[in-house]
């Protein structure tokens, strides 16, 4: 089983779970106006960039680099090679993740912040089908 | 001194985790403050209140041990009041609201599920799709990984290709998954994630969005999920259920 489900009932919820809903802790939840609410200066939970693709020249030679190194032809015929793959990718990917939400808890910068909750107002309908793009596209404005 | 709360239940809430351990260090004890036919659970607010990692953890542990015995409106973190007396108040003015939302919330949870592309795998299936690039990623390669001009030829075209299926993959995945909700929002967008959903979703529906998840991960292996749950229904307690679920 490599999808990470993580139990927080009970109080059974790991570390590891909580890194990956800090940003519901921080930016979702009531708020009640007569209440005072913790400064979050200095916050960096909420990055904009939701692009794990960034079109720049780095990106460009790693990926020809990436497709230079990969078995193109054993990935393409050999499915459960590719599935056994994914499945180790899974646990340590997920892993980085966690730890990278971790650092940048420590991290300084009150910008993003400011910026995703401007981003979250300007979204009108988060039902809507174009809202993703839409919010990608006042990043890159951004 | 002032009051921190953590989340809102309504007075007949069968287990509120009075005196368990809040945020602080310390940790503060848990303790409810009643009003409006509600219950408010509180503490005493840190001096010197942070979003630190021990008090955020605290913070979701005292959401979730009240979860898990009936219905419990989240409040974001780090929510102050001047002391227990301006919680009771609070409670007073808005009880008709926070009823309302107890009562839509009743029963449901929010499943966060996120999404990322295994990195490999979807640079294989950019590739094997598209007869060009291969062809290109194997002319690099008999060259020895080609010239720089050959490399940035090649990133480009995949690094558009490997965007154009996190578009298409995010879609697949909130379309896949948002008729198992009751609700579905837009969690905050983070770094890495090519898709960021909560679900609000019924007690009884909770293992058909698992299966509906897995149902993906086995026929898209190049899509790896993060699934956290369930959660207090934190992206939902200010939102229109009725309008979110309707349209």
């Amino acid at each position: 089983m490599t999808v990470a489900t993580t139990q927080q009932a009970g109080g059974s919820g790991g570390t590891s779970g909580l890194y990956d809903v800090l940003e519901l802790v921080l930016d979702r939840g009531l708020v009640i106006d007569a209440f005072v609410r913790v400064s979050l200066v200095g916050i960096e939970i909420l990055k904009i960039d939701i692009r794990v693709v960034v079109a720049s020249v780095d990106t460009y030679l790693r990926f020809a680099e990436a497709c230079n190194r990969l078995d193109l032809e054993t990935g393409s015929k050999k499915p459960a090679g590719l599935s056994e793959l994914v499945g180790d990718s899974n646990g340590s990917g997920a892993q980085g993740k966690a730890k990278g939400a971790l650092e940048g808890a420590a991290q300084a910068g009150s910008d993003a912040l400011t910026q995703a909750r401007k981003e979250g107002e300007a979204k009108a309908s988060p039902r809507r089908s174009s809202s993703r793009s839409s919010s990608r596209r006042e990043e890159e404005q951004a | 001194m002032s009051t921190y709360v953590y989340g809102i239940a309504d007075a007949g809430h069968p287990k509120l985790p009075d005196g368990i351990d809040g945020i602080g260090n310390p940790a503060h004890k848990v303790r409810v403050v009643r009003g409006g036919g509600l219950a408010a659970l509180a503490g005493d607010a840190p001096e010197d209140l942070r979003p630190k990692r021990r008090d955020l953890l605290a913070h979701q542990h005292v959401l979730s041990e009240a979860g898990a015995g009936g219905t419990v409106l989240p409040m974001r973190f780090g929510s102050v009041a001047e002391d227990d007396s301006a919680v009771a108040a609070a409670l007073e003015q808005h009880a008709e609201h926070y009823k309302e939302r107890l009562r839509a919330l009743c029963d449901r949870a929010e499943y966060n599920v996120k999404v990322q592309h295994d990195e490999d795998a979807v640079l294989r299936l950019v590739v094997a799709q598209d007869d060009a690039l291969r062809a290109l990623v194997e002319s690099n390669r008999k060259a020895g990984g080609g010239s720089h001009e050959d490399k940035m030829r090649l990133g480009e075209r995949v690094a558009a290709a490997v965007q154009a299926r996190e578009a298409a993959d995010a879609a697949l995945v909130r379309d896949a998954l948002e008729p198992r909700a009751d609700a579905l929002s837009d969690a905050p967008q983070s770094t890495g994630w090519i898709a960021n959903l909560s679900f609000l979703v019924h007690r009884d529906a909770a293992a058909e969005l698992a299966n509906a998840v897995e149902e993906l991960r086995q026929a898209h292996p190049h899509l790896v999920f993060r699934v956290n749950g369930p959660l207090p229904p934190y992206s939902f307690v200010d939102q229109g259920l009725v309008a979110a679920a309707g349209d």
